[in-house]
């Protein structure tokens, strides 16, 4: 379990990390926190010609909120984000989710941009990008581009991104006010990549009817999902017990697992569904809450 | 006269050893440096049985660094075969090679070593050996490799059966056919890895000077290896030298001879320099011994009272392909029939046992050894039977144990269990934990939905088992005794050396507090050396709970002779009657007065100050003794555990709220050591049950590679536990102490699988309870794919994120996967 020869180089700015990628077109990789990259180097399931290090690059790293949105840095660290204040103010969802991401070790030195990048198909921070509508930050040799997230992920471990770009940060588009969320997760063991994971936000209308809901599933796809069909379900919905079950089941459906050692196609859809309806029927419960606060009433 | 000072013997005394393990000051193999040593990569098989039909190393050997490139061929001669014998009937020993030679028999099996000026250039060269495999056909069910058609995995053998044994008492199919209840199940648990801190790990260095061969080995039992390579290389113990420095735990998987261990060996001999190997994870989850694979078709029938009539079982034991040396591959499988009946009165009982050879990893000790899955055959179908009852479990099981007075039991395999708290423990597990309050509390979270389910299991284990029962299966070594020299030196310390060696268990803290409390030292007094053949004579090492009572006897043993002496000196010195002289606190005094000498004075004058001692004493007195301890039978050790779970019904996780274990370990010598073995013990014992499983695929290829996929409990999934030490004195043994060590894995499988059966109201049978099995059992999934499944899901798809054979690159836009192999 030793990696096998490379070369090492450390960039000083995004454009030197980026020439170096374009020089070598497929033999670089970056590292970042290393916690993807180095188990698979030891297991020398890779043989990159250069390992170009981006730890030192500033200003890569950092959480600032700016017109309407919070915008992260690729390499801030995952505890970075779950002791953010922004984060935990605006997006306690993410906050939560970011939780579940391994452990404090791991955390402390793996980071946003090595984690889209890498794409496993059971990564929290993937799906957080797709629910909350992220703007992915890339910088290439052609110069930076955004991509939405939803465009950004296209199968297990596969991105949109070229041999020579790379991710510098995301914006997160802040959520209305009244949006209630929800976070549920199955995992063998706490800090392991889940069987399967939901994440919710719903926002109310002044009526009580859902005015937006967003509902995104891991685990249980190649690549995190939006659940649409779920979505539109539920627009125009009061959020009562009858409507949130039938898009979990909508999540259900939209789902293609595989079978693994750790769970079955089988489970993992059955998974789905039950983490959907609690994560949607959480984002209910609390989008009610946040409601009768700003009314200053009960929950309707 | 009564002794009223509070004993060092029974004090919570803090590990001795802990600041050094804790801050990172401990030494294992792999801290070990050496100039000039070589580095060992090893070629493993990626087939699981198979012809090797060409070996290439020439690119290997012209690989920067590398010192040489060895494989089977170059072996010949090297040593005498390795061969586990037995004196048991039916027993087929198979020879275990260094190196493959013609054929490979699992797939991690090692096939050509690397020597290189470091790991790194090792592993680079290893990728360059070219290993042409014809692959054979592989039976790697247990079951299907017992049919006499079976692919042979030995063919010098007649069949791939190692063992086949009866034990039989009574007649259990006549006791069946009367019973008004009989209940059955297959029981199985995942094959398990002890998993241990540290990985495996051997330096060898010769001294070509002086002809001297040291091996520094992670091992449990440097005495047994010393004694094994002594007769495999031809050399005599005073040039052969076997060390187990720390070690990171060993759980039994380091107690038997490894291959890599005699290599190592044989190379730093050959050439002359330093040659190191430290197994890497992946290489321990393939090449470690593993344990628990046994299929237990079992029936029980007891009367309408829920009194057990009769038990009959067929094990066949998934014993992999070798058996290990010095235990047998019948290790395992053997004492799952010996044990079935556990702590009760079975009147009729008949199992039969068979270990089956199959392409993978070899199977041995692993604490418990046998137990854990007999015990949750057993305490299964006693559940099973109370259920179909409508009796309590708590009930079924008072009516069964073996009673204070009908012991000594006679098991119907022949074990005896001793006087100790059979019963005793279930009622204090059962009074811990709020049994009665528990039944209530459980059937109101029913009424809201909540899962809850209790769990009880009983077992009685023999522990520090002596030369009368250890000469039984008639291996070429003696685990029944052992032996220690205690001596004051010239400056009054005191150093105690033992045959024993520790993996942590903290072994140091505890002989330590008993040579100083049979000698009248001070803890701080007293030095523990273990681990070191050349330390004593003769000496096996730590494993099937015998270190406190072998090494804790010989320790008694031993000091008490030296005391001896240590009162003679001190009489004359003192000038004082033997019997007034008293020896406490690392002094000797004269009772009744102020007269006294430190250890240090009494050193000074015995070894020193000639002239104050007479020349006969002087020669006698040498402040030294030896001892040898042989509790000849062996002792019971009993306890109960009491689990409680809450299973999530849609979800299928199982939470394990509480978790009281109540033992009795006899005489507890330091109850803080003896309630961290049950700590341990039991979060491997819920390892077993809810989480580790080594899965290989139809065709033998190991799927649980890494420590993604081989699942190993994290602090998270562990409880904290109530322990209850009982202390019923053992007067079997001189310490009165029964072994503890292995208990918490014994009870926690079984423990926890009937308190999710409760939770759940079905049967279970098959461990670890994954969410996938459960989903099987009552979920959805029970439609989808019958009731059961027989292992993991098994698929392979994405996910299982660093399987042996598996290469998705990951990072951008890689998505190739398929198999690798490690030589083409
Ligand atoms: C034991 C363990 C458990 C884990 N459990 C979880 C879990 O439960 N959930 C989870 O989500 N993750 C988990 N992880 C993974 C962890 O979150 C990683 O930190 C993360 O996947 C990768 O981030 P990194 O910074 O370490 O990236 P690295 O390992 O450095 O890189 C990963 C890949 O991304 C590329 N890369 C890195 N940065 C960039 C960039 N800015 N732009 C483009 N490409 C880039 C690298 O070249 C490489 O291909 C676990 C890891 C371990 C070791």
């Amino acid at each position: 379990m030793k990696p096998p020869p490379f070369d090492y180089a450390r960039a000083d700015s995004v454009d030197e990390a980026v020439s170096l990628l374009a020089h070598h077109r497929g033999g670089a990789k970056l590292l970042a926190g290393g916690q993807s990259l180095v188990p698979m180097l030891n297991f020398r399931l890779l043989h990159p010609a250069l390992l170009v290090d981006v730890n030192r690059i500033s200003g890569l790293a950092g959480i600032e909120e700016r017109n309407g949105a919070l915008r992260i840095g690729a390499l801030t660290r995952h505890r970075q984000i779950e002791v953010s204040r922004a984060v935990g103010d605006h997006f306690p969802v993410l906050r939560t989710a970011v939780r579940h991401v391994a452990h404090l070790a791991i955390r402390n030195r793996g980071t946003l941009g090595g984690s889209l990048a890498h794409a496993d198909p059971a990564a929290e921070l993937p799906m957080m990008a797709l629910l909350l509508d992220a703007k992915i930050e890339i910088s290439g040799p052609n110069g930076p581009r955004r991509l939405e997230a939803r465009e950004f992920f296209r199968s297990a471990l596969t991105t949109a991104l070229d041999d020579a770009e790379m991710v510098t940060g995301v914006e997160l588009p802040l959520l209305p006010p009244a949006t209630g969320w929800g976070f549920e997760e199955v995992a063998r063991r706490a800090g392991d990549f889940a069987l399967a994971a939901a994440a919710a936000t719903l926002t109310l209308a002044a009526g009580g009817k859902v005015a937006e809901a967003r509902l995104a599933i891991m685990g249980a796809h190649e690549f995190p999902l939006r659940i649409a069909a779920a979505e539109a379900r539920l627009a125009g919905e009061a959020p009562c017990s009858g409507a949130l079950g039938a898009a979990a089941k909508a999540a259900r459906e939209a789902v293609e697992p595989d079978d693994d050692l750790h769970a079955s196609a089988d489970l993992r859809r059955h998974l789905v569904e039950v983490l959907a309806r609690r994560a949607l029927e959480s984002a209910a419960r609390r989008a009610r809450e946040l409601a009768a606060q700003v009314t200053g009433g009960r929950a309707p | 006269m009564t002794n009223l000072r509070p004993g060092l013997i029974g004090a919570r005394v803090q590990r001795l050893e802990d600041p050094r393990l804790l801050a990172g000051r401990g030494c294992y193999v792999d801290d070990l440096r050496r100039t000039g040593a070589l580095h060992v990569a090893f070629c493993r098989s990626d087939e699981s049985h198979a012809r090797i039909l060409r070996i290439d190393t020439s690119e290997a050997a012209r690989a920067p660094g590398v010192a040489a490139v060895v494989t089977a061929a170059d072996l010949e001669g090297a040593c005498r075969p390795l061969r586990a014998t037995s004196r048991m009937p039916s027993y087929q020993a198979t020879e275990l090679p260094v190196l493959a030679g013609d054929k490979v028999r699992y797939a991690g099996e090692p096939v050509a070593a690397v020597l290189a000026e470091s790991r790194y250039l090792a592993e680079d060269a290893a990728e360059r050996v070219a290993i042409d495999y014809e692959p054979l056909p592989a039976a790697t069910d247990p079951e299907a490799a017992l049919a006499p058609d079976a692919p042979r995995l030995h063919e010098d053998l007649a069949s791939n059966v190692i063992v086949d044994r009866e034990f039989a008492r009574g007649d259990a199919e006549a006791a069946l056919a009367g019973a008004a209840v009989r209940v059955s199940g297959c029981f199985r648990m995942g094959r398990k890895t002890p998993a241990a801190i540290e990985n495996r790990g051997y330096l060898a260095e010769y001294d070509e000077g002086r002809r001297r061969l040291t091996l520094h080995s992670c091992t449990q039992v440097p005495g047994i290896v010393r004694d094994a390579l002594a007769e495999l290389l031809d050399l005599p113990g005073h040039r052969l030298r076997v060390v187990a420095p720390d070690v990171g735990g060993g759980f039994g998987a380091k107690v038997s001879l490894y291959r890599e261990e005699v290599l190592v060996s044989i190379l730093a001999r050959r050439l002359g320099r330093p040659v190191k190997w430290t197994s890497d994870r992946r290489e321990d989850l393939m090449s470690t011994t593993q344990a628990f694979d046994e299929v237990v078709r079992a029936e029980l029938g007891v009367d309408e009272d829920g009194a057990i009539l009769g038990l009959r079982a067929e094990i066949v034991g998934d014993v992999g392909a070798y058996s290990v040396y010095p235990w047998t591959a019948a290790v395992e499988p053997v004492q799952v029939a010996s044990f079935l009946s556990g702590p009760y009165r079975v009147p009729d009982y008949r199992g039969r046992v068979r270990a089956a050879a199959t392409p993978k990893p070899p199977t041995g000790a692993y604490r418990g050894v046998g137990r854990p899955p007999a015990v949750f055959a057993m305490e299964r179908l006693l559940d099973m039977a109370a259920r179909r009852l409508g009796m309590d479990p708590r009930d079924i099981r008072r009516r069964n144990l073996v009673r204070d007075g009908e012991f000594p039991y006679r098991a119907p395999s022949g074990l005896v269990w001793d006087r100790a708290a059979f019963t005793g423990c279930l009622e204090r597990a059962c009074e811990t934990i709020g049994y009665d309050e528990l039944r209530e509390m459980q059937a109101a979270a029913r009424a809201e939905g909540r899962r809850i389910g209790i769990g009880l299991a009983s077992y009685a284990e023999l522990t520090g088992v002596g030369s009368r029962i250890a000469v039984a299966p008639g291996m070429p070594i003696n685990t029944g005794t052992e032996s220690a020299a205690i001596r004051i030196d010239s400056t009054g310390a005191v150093t105690a050396t033992f045959g024993v060696s520790s993996q942590g268990q903290g072994i140091e803290t505890t002989l330590a507090q008993v040579v100083a409390e049979e000698l009248g030292a001070r803890l701080e007094d007293v030095e523990i050396v273990h681990g070191d053949s050349a330390a004593l004579s003769h000496g096996t090492g730590t494993y099937a709970s015998r270190s406190a009572i072998q090494a804790g006897g010989a320790a008694i043993v031993c000091a008490r002779s030296l005391r001896e002496k240590v009162i003679e000196a001190a009489s004359h010195l003192l000038e004082s009657a033997p019997a007034d002289i008293e020896v406490t606190g690392g002094a000797v005094s004269v009772a009744g007065t102020d007269r006294r000498m430190s250890f240090r004075e009494l050193a000074r004058a015995v070894y020193t100050e000639m002239g104050r001692l007479p020349r006969e004493v002087r020669e006698r007195v040498d402040l030294e003794a030896t001892g040898v301890y042989d509790p000849f039978w062996g002792t019971t050790s009993p306890a109960t555990h009491a689990a409680l779970v809450e299973v999530d019904p849609e979800t299928f996780e199982v939470e394990v709220l509480r978790y009281v274990v109540a033992e009795d370990c006899g005489r507890v010598i330091n109850p803080l050591i003896a309630d961290g073995q049950v700590h341990g013990g039991v979060a491997q014992g819920i390892g077993a049950a809810l989480f580790e499983e080594m899965v290989h695929d139809p065709s033998g290829q190991l799927l649980t590679a890494s420590f993604v996929d081989y699942v190993v409990p994290s602090a998270a999934e562990i409880p904290s536990m109530e322990v209850e030490h009982l202390e019923t004195s053992a007067e079997n043994n001189v310490g009165g102490f029964r072994g503890i060590g292995e208990g918490g894995t014994i009870g926690a499988p079984a423990a926890v699988a009937n308190a999710i059966a409760d939770a759940l109201g079905v049967e279970i049978e098959e461990l670890p309870a994954t969410p996938e099995r459960l989903f099987r059992l009552i979920g959805p999934g029970r439609r989808a794919a019958g009731a059961r499944m027989e292992t993991g899901p098994g698929g392979r798809g994405r996910g299982n994120r660093f399987t042996a054979n598996q290469t998705n690159s990951g990072g951008r836009s890689e998505s190739g996967s398929g198999p690798t192999r490690q030589s083409k």
